[in-house]
């Protein structure tokens, strides 16, 4: 047996190794661990082989599977409880043999062993009881079960500082005491007393306030304690609240796991939190914050009334309050001690934790002694921080609806919702989500909430412990509200199922007919109000939309932060990220583009229709001369090709289709001179109405249609350009309101300059059934943030403002590969080239180091045409694309044979593959995509957002699995 | 003339250029016999002792959740406007250390702010190269947000930085990412002159700083990826009045010296100079030897009211206090207690010289003064 027992202990210290701190900074002094004396450790003597019933399996400890935590734990304790009682009589293993049980289960930190040990080990009570209480002011109860917890905190203090001097300094002096610091200090030894017992009990008390926690859950099992922790209740839920959250992680097993609540209190934690699987461990480590949490005391001791900073002042000074740690400042004080109060009035050792929940009904509650400290606009700022910063906000698992706690989504829709639960308070709840009635568990109806909530289970049939059978959405109604639909003259006989909608109306169940309204009468609301019943509030009719809009509703700061997921959309200037960007705005926006958005938008492309026609009029004046030219070489009959220039030709009235008249003549030289000279945009929406007549003239002419023909010829022609001059007449009115069709087209519309994003939700996937998982998707906001290559220069350093994007979308033009642009030296390049170069500066700049890139290869459509006629290897980069085309070109309608364009798109979508394969060891996730086809670019924006929940979920996917996704296509020689 | 031809008359004016600056740079090694530091050494200066509370951190301005990325004083109260990359402008009282204002920009890629000298708007500027100007007694709308009073739109870049002209809250001189500054008029919205750009005598990289001349607010200093700084004068908006050359890195800051002959600067090199604007020559390097060779970046300086200390941020989360007159460094302020976590992003003295403000990615300001008893004699 004892040999059992120092192998535990040996287990228990290979497991309270700490784990790496990656929190935020702590500003006070850590704690340090005490070092253990191996001399002074009490080796186990012989157990005399008495008293040991067989059943006891106490020291070896079986590994707990998440699902019976609660039961056995219970056992446990009570195990625990009645064996040490027994091992009394052999200490000091006894005391061992018990705390190698907490290691066991705990294996949390050091100092929480001892916080542990000391919890269990507290004898005489009745002295230490004194001690406290002459020494705290604020804790007047003496009851057991506040005090351990009082002891435990202060035992946590000492071990922070130096036990012995800690302890002395506090003046005990009672010989237990001193046994009992020894007992803190070597971890071990204590005599066994006569209220050894008692202790046992209320430790067993404390860990029973532990499962059950606020929500007094009738977990007991010791009906005399029971009365000593309600009794005591508010002490408790000071010292005890992040206990309380470990305690509902045990009560809901494995269901809620997310890292709620150590998100919410962000101090140490010793433990993996990214473990998702829920065991012993993983409960120690919830409830870790706790030991912390215990010194959220008032760090100093002062004498009753007086200002905790300063330790003067008496009861009657004016003080404000800690809203987590109760401390008190005076007037002189509570700017220092508070700073500049980021989280609303908290210490600044306190900034971080979350508040007391005594205090919640004081939150945002300003004191009359800030108002006449600080001027208006900062008592503002303080008390809106102290509302909407996140860290106050209500946890979710703090609400249990219908038995289950919340998930964070939820409180926000219940919150957000047009008609919310007034004061919402931790504790259990009920909530029928027909009609929308809202109550306490076990108790009548208490307001009637916004329906069709999606929030918590489904309503159970015992939810406001009624006993009248009559029952309503499937909920047995209470006595008062059967009273109440007899008076509103609702036939009950028989024990009827009331299917109550939100408006009131109600039918029997299995019918079809309305039978009537139950708030209909003027009456029954009257009777409502005398029998304390909810009425609907005017608010909830118009119910149906609001809860659409309660989703596009503006969330609080602290939520957009973390919803929002951010995409970043670049390209060489020229790959369409413009396009994709507004196709993105019509797409997932009500109001693609604002009134002011859509002038100016109409101003700048009436001017790019005027430059094509530009463009137009100088190909003419060329086409023109040309024509001269071959007429007058076919006139002198046979002279030598093309050497005459064409300047040489004089206008000797010759006609060519390509001639205009002396008036277009002088329009197009006019236009022709202003775009030379660069001012172009600066005269003409201006000159719009003007010119109008004159321009529809134009392009009804002969020669300008001639030249139109050719266009094909004019290489500084967007191909865009057709698109625009088949309707320039319409453009060039001065009432011309472009549609979402024409912006999509047009050319540098999109906030000129630098960067524009978009926030945006995708539209809710139209199918039935009540998919949680949809709901979490219906929240998710992203933002597309558009930038333009050219602020790319060489060393960006303000990308790193960027480093919070979750996917890097890189947009590619394939149409580029036989395209030249200048680079910065002035040389020719290919353009494809450029954006090869571009892609690699960006995945290998440190901000976008292990990033997510999603790589869209973009006019797919144009592609397919082109590689038709110019083949890929134009560009340098492709030269080893030689794909394997099957020579009956007819079948090619096949879908077994992959067109050319396919071939090619697959083929430079591996080449860019593999350069970011070799540039950062990781994948490139490619699609095509034509931006000008919107099903296309929403196609391309889902797969971005699956890239990201790829990325979250790809630590819980084991290997094995990844390379099923592997898209590397191997059908290319290389 | 064909373009063959330009091209290559062009190649060789470019050498001629360059050429010259050699020659230029040379001379003026030649010239330059001493700096600060030597004459002052051999004048018999000593260097500014520091006590242990002689400068403290005596506030901490949290309540950002991003980077912060700039600050700025009000010449008159002690107040205080931060960027942050949360997306907000947060004015402060320096005094309480609390919130007076927090202003959620349209944009969250925010680089720079500034308060007007009036003290009743602040400007700030960032990726969506606009300068946006809000009115701090404006009503705010419905979400409590403030809106914006004006816009300032034309640069085709980042707005990298802006500074209030002094003693007027209508004009205002910003930088940008496009290689210029531009000088505005806020009443109109519109650009008063633009400084480089096509012009050949501009910066020819983006510039990330501007410092008016706090006693001739005719001249402004700009600091630009290009490594050098430039004077200009607001009435001739055609070419800088003097290039400083020296730095060997993008210069991410400069800021005049008190008596507005001088300005000082710091680059990616890792240094601080301090240049004449009258003669052009530099006039101190002030480098600190680090035994890795990767210096760690200025990312922004500040002069005390005597311009006898040097505030210089640095990327490592540094901030020394320099004797502009010894070139040493007398104090680090990163090595304080309750000092930054994390790089210095921004720093500046208050109006009276009794304070300094340091901004920091640990997302925190905190203000450093004089932390002792002061004894009255």
């Amino acid at each position: 047996m004892s040999l059992e027992v120092a192998i535990v202990v040996e287990d228990a210290v290979e497991y309270s190794f700490a784990m790496e701190y990656h929190g935020p900074p702590i500003t006070r002094e850590l704690p340090r661990a005490v070092p253990i004396n191996v001399d002074r450790i009490p080796v186990a003597s012989v157990v005399s082989p008495l008293p040991f019933p067989d059943s006891l399996s106490l020291p070896v400890v079986q590994p707990i599977s998440a699902a019976d935590i609660i039961g056995k734990k219970l056992i446990k304790d009570l195990k625990l409880s009645s064996s040490s009682a027994e091992l009394l009589t052999v200490s000091p293993t006894s005391v061992i043999a018990f705390e190698s049980q907490n290691n066991e289960v705990s294996e949390g930190s050091y100092s929480k062993e001892l916080g542990l040990g000391t919890e269990t080990s507290v004898s005489p009570s009745s002295v230490i009881n004194a001690s406290v209480e002459s020494e705290t002011e604020n804790r007047s109860s003496n009851d057991i079960c506040a005090l351990s917890g009082e002891l435990s905190s202060d035992f946590e203090c000492c071990n922070r500082d130096d036990v012995l001097s800690g302890v002395n300094e506090r003046g005990y002096s009672s010989i237990s005491h001193d046994e009992f610091v020894g007992g803190v200090g070597s971890s071990g030894v204590l005599e066994s007393s006569d209220s050894f017992e008692k202790s046992m009990e209320f430790s067993g008390s404390l860990r029973k306030s532990r499962l059950s926690g606020a929500y007094k859950e009738t977990l007991d099992f010791n009906e005399s304690n029971r009365t000593d922790w309600e009794s005591n209740e508010s002490v408790l839920s000071v010292d005890y609240l992040s206990s309380r959250v470990s305690s509902r992680k045990f009560g809901d097993g494995n269901q809620d796991s997310g890292g709620g609540d150590v998100r919410r209190a962000p101090v140490v934690t010793f433990c993996d939190i990214e473990s998702d699987d829920e065991n012993v461990d993983d409960d120690y480590s919830r409830s870790e914050p706790e030991v912390v949490r215990m010194k959220k005391e008032p760090a100093a001791k002062v004498r009753k009334g007086a200002c905790y900073r300063c330790l003067k002042g008496n009861r009657f000074t004016e003080k404000e309050v800690c809203m987590v740690c109760d401390a008190k400042y005076c007037n002189n004080c509570v700017l220092r001690a508070m700073g500049s109060m980021p989280e609303g009035r908290k210490c600044v050792t306190c900034i971080g934790y979350p508040i007391s929940e005594l205090k919640r009904a004081s939150l945002g509650k300003c004191s009359r002694m800030l108002k006449r400290l600080l001027n208006d606009l900062e008592v503002k700022q303080i008390m809106k921080a102290e509302k909407f910063c996140e860290v106050n906000q209500l946890p979710p698992e703090y609400i249990s609806v219908n038995g289950r706690p919340l998930y964070h989504d939820e409180l926000v829709m219940l919150q957000s919702c047009s008609n919310p639960p007034k004061k919402l308070k931790p504790g259990n709840y009920w909530y029928d989500k027909v009609s929308g009635l809202w109550g306490k568990v076990g108790q009548k109806p208490l307001q009637i909430i916004t329906p069709h909530l999606n929030v918590g289970g489904p309503v159970k049939a015992n939810a406001s412990n009624g006993n009248t059978q009559v029952y309503i959405n499937g909920r047995e109604i209470t006595k008062v509200e059967l009273r109440m639909l007899k008076l509103a003259g609702v036939q009950c006989a028989g024990n009827p199922h009331f299917w109550v909608n939100e408006d009131g109306s109600y039918q029997e169940e299995g019918q079809k007919n309305t039978k009537g309204f139950i708030w209909g009468k003027a009456g029954t609301k009257l009777l409502c109000a005398v029998l304390s019943l909810p009425v609907p509030s005017k608010s909830s009719d118009l119910c149906g939309e609001q809860i659409s809009s309660s989703i596009s509703r503006s969330m609080p700061d602290y939520l957009e932060q973390r919803v929002i997921q951010k995409l970043l959309l670049i390209g060489y200037s020229g790959s369409g990220t413009s396009t994709i960007f507004k196709q993105a705005r019509i797409l997932y926006k009500d109001i693609p583009f604002s009134e002011d958005e859509r002038e100016h938008i109409t101003l700048v492309i009436q001017s790019h229709v005027y430059n094509y026609i530009g463009i137009l009029l100088e190909g003419r004046e060329r086409f023109e001369e040309e024509s001269l030219h071959e007429l007058r070489q076919h006139q002198s009959c046979d002279g030598p090709d093309g050497t005459t220039p064409a300047g040489d030709v004089d206008g000797n009235g010759e006609e060519t289709p390509y001639s205009i008249g002396p008036r277009l003549k002088a329009f197009s030289d006019w236009l022709l001179k202003i775009m030379a000279s660069g001012t172009l945009e600066a005269i003409f929406p201006a000159a719009c109405r003007e010119y109008a007549p004159l321009v529809e003239e134009l392009c009804s002419s002969v020669a300008f249609k001639a030249t139109y023909k050719r266009r094909h010829e004019l290489e500084s022609l967007p191909s865009i350009s057709s698109y625009f001059l088949e309707q320039a007449v319409e453009i060039l009115k001065p009432d011309y309101k472009p549609s979402d069709l024409d912006i999509l087209y047009a050319e540098h519309v999109t906030s000129s300059n630098g960067l524009a994003c978009v926030d945006f939700s995708f539209p809710e996937p139209v199918y039935d059934g009540d998919d949680s998982g949809d709901l979490h998707d219906s929240l998710l906001r992203y933002q597309l943030i558009r930038l333009q290559a050219k602020g790319f220069g060489e060393n960006c350093k303000w990308l790193e403002m960027l480093e919070d994007v979750r996917v890097v979308i890189f947009c590619v033009s394939l149409s580029d590969y036989d395209q030249f642009a200048l680079d910065g030296d002035g040389n020719r390049v290919n353009k494809m080239m450029l954006s090869k170069k571009f892609f690699e500066n960006m995945v290998t700049h440190p901000t976008f180091d292990q990033m997510e890139f999603l790589l869209l290869l973009n006019k797919l459509d144009s592609f397919e045409e082109k590689i038709e006629q110019v083949p890929l290897t134009k560009c340098e980069w492709f030269d080893d694309f030689h794909p394997v085309i099957s020579r009956n070109r007819s079948n090619s309608n096949n879908s077994n044979h992959p067109t050319l364009g396919q071939l090619g798109f697959h083929y430079v979508a591996v080449k860019f593959k593999r350069l970011f394969a070799a540039l950062t060891g990781r994948k490139l996730y490619a699609s095509a995509v034509k931006a000008l086809d919107p099903t296309s670019v929403d196609t391309a924006l889902k797969y971005a957002r699956e890239v990201l929940s790829w990325d979250e979920e790809r630590p819980n996917v084991s290997l094995s699995e990844y390379s099923i996704y592997s898209t590397e296509a191997s059908s290319f020689s290389h | 003339m064909s373009v063959a031809e330009l091209k290559e008359r062009h190649m060789a004016a470019a050498e001629t250029v360059n050429s010259l600056k050699e020659r230029l740079k040379q001379k003026r090694l030649l010239l330059l016999d001493t700096d600060v530091a030597r004459y002052a050494r051999s004048q018999g200066q000593t260097r500014v002792s520091f006590g242990l509370t002689d400068l403290v951190c005596c506030r901490t301005l949290q309540g950002h959740t991003g980077k912060v990325y700039s600050m700025d004083w009000t010449p008159e109260k002690n107040r205080i406007v931060s960027a942050s990359q949360d997306g907000r402008l947060i004015v402060w009282n320096a005094l309480t250390s609390q919130k007076t204002h927090a202003i959620k920009l349209p944009c969250a890629w925010v680089m720079t702010c500034a308060f007007s000298p009036s003290g009743q708007s602040v400007a700030c500027g960032g990726l969506d190269s606009m300068c946006s100007i809000f009115n701090l007694n404006s009503q705010t709308d419905k979400d409590g947000n403030l809106p914006v009073s004006r816009v300032l739109s034309g640069h085709k870049g980042y707005v990298s930085s802006c500074q209030y002209v002094p003693d007027e809250d209508t004009h205002l001189i910003t930088a940008s990412g496009d290689q210029t500054c531009v000088l505005w008029d806020i009443t109109t919205g519109l650009r008063t002159s633009v400084f480089g750009g096509e012009f050949q005598s501009g910066h020819t990289a983006d510039v990330l700083s501007v410092s008016i001349n706090g006693s001739n607010s005719r001249m402004f200093i700009s600091g630009s990826c290009d490594s050098t700084a430039r004077l200009w004068d607001t009435r001739v908006a055609s070419r800088a009045v003097r290039t400083f050359h020296g730095h060997e890195g993008d210069v991410n800051t400069v800021k005049f010296f008190p008596d507005g002959h001088r300005f000082g600067s710091g680059s990616d090199d890792g240094t601080c100079r301090l240049f004449d604007i009258r003669t052009g020559h530099q006039l101190q390097e002030y480098n600190q030897q680090h035994d890795d060779n990767e210096a760690p970046h200025v990312t922004s300086i500040a002069f005390s009211t005597s311009g006898r200390l040097l505030f210089a941020g640095y990327t490592n989360g540094d901030c020394y206090v320099w004797d502009t007159l010894l070139a040493e460094v007398v104090l680090n302020l990163g090595k304080l207690q309750n000092s930054h976590d994390s790089r210095i992003s921004c720093l500046g003295l208050s109006a009276d010289g009794s304070a300094l403000c340091t901004g920091s990615w640990d997302s925190n300001l905190k203000i450093w003064a004089f932390g002792g008893h002061r004894r009255v004699h």
